[in-house]
């Protein structure tokens, strides 16, 4: 059997996890190739107008892996209990794409993380398992394998960021949900600019994601959301390392527009660019407000500021 | 021979340009609308400096451009520099201003803030995706009310009582304005309210969170709108001064910094009869089909720019 996962949303936390735990199933994984107009463009007519870009794009993920797999796996996550809850979208995702994608030749196979309702993810995931065919112990096995893969992985990324921040040169700091930050349409050429401006890109999803759960409180009490506590406590650990901080949005996302605001007011004394990315190709915009950025950041080092 | 710098910022609305000599004194200066056709303005601007400027004593020996269309006329012109409208708008501003500790710029479509300290910029913001409160939301409103744009402010001044409006969003903007105008507000109030929306819609949006400290300096387009002069007064409680040359500060931004680039390049005011032409590959490369503008000088290609990858690159001069 061949499982199918977009290269969208929640791959780009999960990426480890779900492949290692579908290999160690003896599962074949199948992923979307990397964003690209086409497939922007499928998601733009697979989804409702309100939906944020990154979901946008998540369907567009899934229409190409019809007739490339047997099921797409799509999880619902609600959230991870006192660690804080999840988009609502993303309790939603299944039940969407199932019903989206009706029509087509496309099979979904989900799991429930919801430990508000005592559904953990070790649970979630070994029942789904359970239901591809395997043996509970297999399926426990695998889960395990998988998060210890994962750990592995988050380690290498925080380690390759310390090695960026021991270079010279201007520090930024992106703070924005991993999908966006690595999508080919979103993040990367944002990264790839700042390179161009000789700056060096640091992201907010390379940190000990249990430390920033814990140290968010340090900028904010009231947040919600899991990841947006993750993002905030990487602004508290780096805030003292880097020359300026870009929050990166993809329109409209509801948690980032309450969760910036709260930035700009509360993280002061460091320069802050928002950047709010919908589907627009030219991407002028962009690169103005990046290198008046760079610029601004370069003038208060030289300024001493 | 002297010296000199010339400044061109093509905005989406207006291009302005400007030649200063090494002391950064104004020596030539145009303003014109840009039409949509940025390459006519922009020879046209060019034209016009040539014609104002002493060629017998002074010499340009470098050029930058600024605005929405940098790339493309700095290209034409041969640009030393090629800068955006925030950093070339302080610069620009903190020579002629160095007390300023506050930008204000509404334009044609976009509207930004800067910060400055100790005549340096530290810290700005641009509005995002939308162009609300912007020069272009005034010219559809004056049209609406039946009235020239270059009009507004003095009606606005005229008005004792300006009529709320909800200025957030264009769309709203616009239904409310239908709305109290069938209420029977008078004209000039409202008016009065859309340049007090203006203001307040850009202190509530760029202006969120930034310290607005005196001296306040108001440029761009909309910075002639003495209604929405009188405003941002008003909600901020400090004298707001408009430079005669505020139009100017982003090409007088862009030439300084091409004199500061240490870059001389030969620049000729003959390109203002050159043929420039610009033509839309696709690339074919990829699903991404890259939209890449190729401009020609004399049908000879000079530069060309729009892929996102190596794969799309058009070599120049090859």
């Amino acid at each position: 059997m061949k499982i199918g996962i977009p290269r969208a949303l929640l791959y780009y936390r999960f990426d480890t996890l779900w492949r290692t735990f579908f290999q160690e199933l003896g599962f074949e994984t199948v992923l979307s190739p990397v964003t690209d107009k086409t497939i922007l463009d499928e998601g733009s007519r697979y989804s409702i107008d309100e939906n944020c870009l990154s979901s946008k794009l998540f369907f567009g993920h899934i229409a190409v892996l019809e007739g490339k797999c047997d099921a797409v796996f799509v999880p619902r996550i609600a959230n991870y209990g006192k660690e804080g809850i999840m988009c609502t979208r993303f309790e939603a995702l299944y039940d969407t794409a199932v019903n989206t994608f009706r029509d087509k030749d496309l099979k979904f196979i989900t799991c429930d993380v919801d430990l508000q309702e005592k559904k953990t993810e070790e649970a979630a995931f070994t029942s789904l398992g359970i239901e591809l065919g395997c043996s509970r112990e297999k399926s426990l096995g695998a889960y395990r394998a998988a998060k210890t893969a994962d750990r592995n992985s988050q380690e290498k990324k925080i380690r390759y960021q310390e090695q960026q921040l021991e270079k010279e040169g201007i520090k930024i700091l992106i703070v924005g949900h991993s999908y966006n930050l690595h999508d080919e349409y979103i993040g990367r050429p944002i990264i790839k600019n700042l390179y161009n401006l000789n700056a060096i890109p640091l992201l907010a999803d390379a940190v000990d994601l249990d430390w920033a759960r814990r140290e968010y409180t340090a900028i904010c009490k009231d947040v919600p959301w899991m990841v947006n506590r993750e993002l905030v406590g990487a602004i508290h650990q780096y805030r003292d390392k880097i020359d300026g901080l870009i929050l990166l949005t993809a329109f409209p996302c509801g948690p980032d527009s309450m969760l910036n605001e709260m930035i700009i007011r509360r993280v002061k004394g460091l320069p802050i660019l928002n950047l709010l990315l919908d589907s627009q190709d030219g991407n002028a915009g962009i690169e103005t407000r990046l290198e008046s950025f760079v610029d601004i950041i370069r003038f208060r080092k030289e300024a001493h500021i | 021979m002297k010296k000199a710098y010339l400044g061109i910022d093509i905005g989406s609305i207006s291009t302005k340009g400007v030649i200063i000599d090494e002391d950064k004194n104004i020596l030539a200066s145009i303003y014109l609308w840009t039409e949509g056709n940025p390459i006519g303005a922009s020879k046209k601007v060019i034209a016009s400096l040539g014609e104002m400027l002493d060629q017998d004593n002074y010499k340009v020996v470098a050029a930058g451009t600024t605005g929405s269309a940098r790339k493309l006329v700095g290209a034409m012109c041969n640009a030393s520099i090629v800068k955006n409208e925030i950093t070339a708008h302080a610069v620009g501003t903190t020579t002629l201003h160095p007390d300023v500790r506050t930008i204000l710029e509404i334009g044609g479509q976009d509207s930004k803030i800067i910060c400055v300290e100790n005549g340096v910029a530290v810290d700005y913001a641009m509005n995002t995706l939308c162009a609300a409160g912007t020069g272009s939301f005034l010219s559809s409103q004056a049209r609406r009310l039946g009235v020239e744009v270059e009009e507004f402010g003095k009606i606005a001044l005229s008005s004792q009582n300006p009529t709320p409006i909800a200025a957030r969003c264009t769309v709203f903007a616009e239904s409310d304005l239908v709305h109290k105008i069938q209420m029977g507000h008078k004209k000039e109030d409202i008016i009065a309210g859309l340049c007090h929306a203006v203001a307040n819609n850009y202190l509530n949006n760029i202006g969120k969170g930034k310290k607005i400290l005196p001296p306040i300096v108001f440029q761009g387009g909309v910075s002639k709108n003495q209604g929405v002069v009188k405003a941002f007064a008003d909600s901020l409680g400090e004298e707001i001064i408009v430079d005669e040359n505020g139009h100017l500060m982003g090409c007088y931004g862009a030439a300084i910094l091409a004199m500061g680039s240490g870059v001389e390049r030969e620049f000729s005011f003959d390109v203002a009869d050159m043929d420039f032409t610009t033509k839309e590959a696709i690339c074919p490369h990829c699903a991404n089909h890259c939209e890449i503008i190729c401009v020609y000088r004399n049908e000879e290609l000079i530069d060309a720019w729009g892929n996102r990858c190596e794969r799309g690159e058009i070599k120049v001069g090859s």
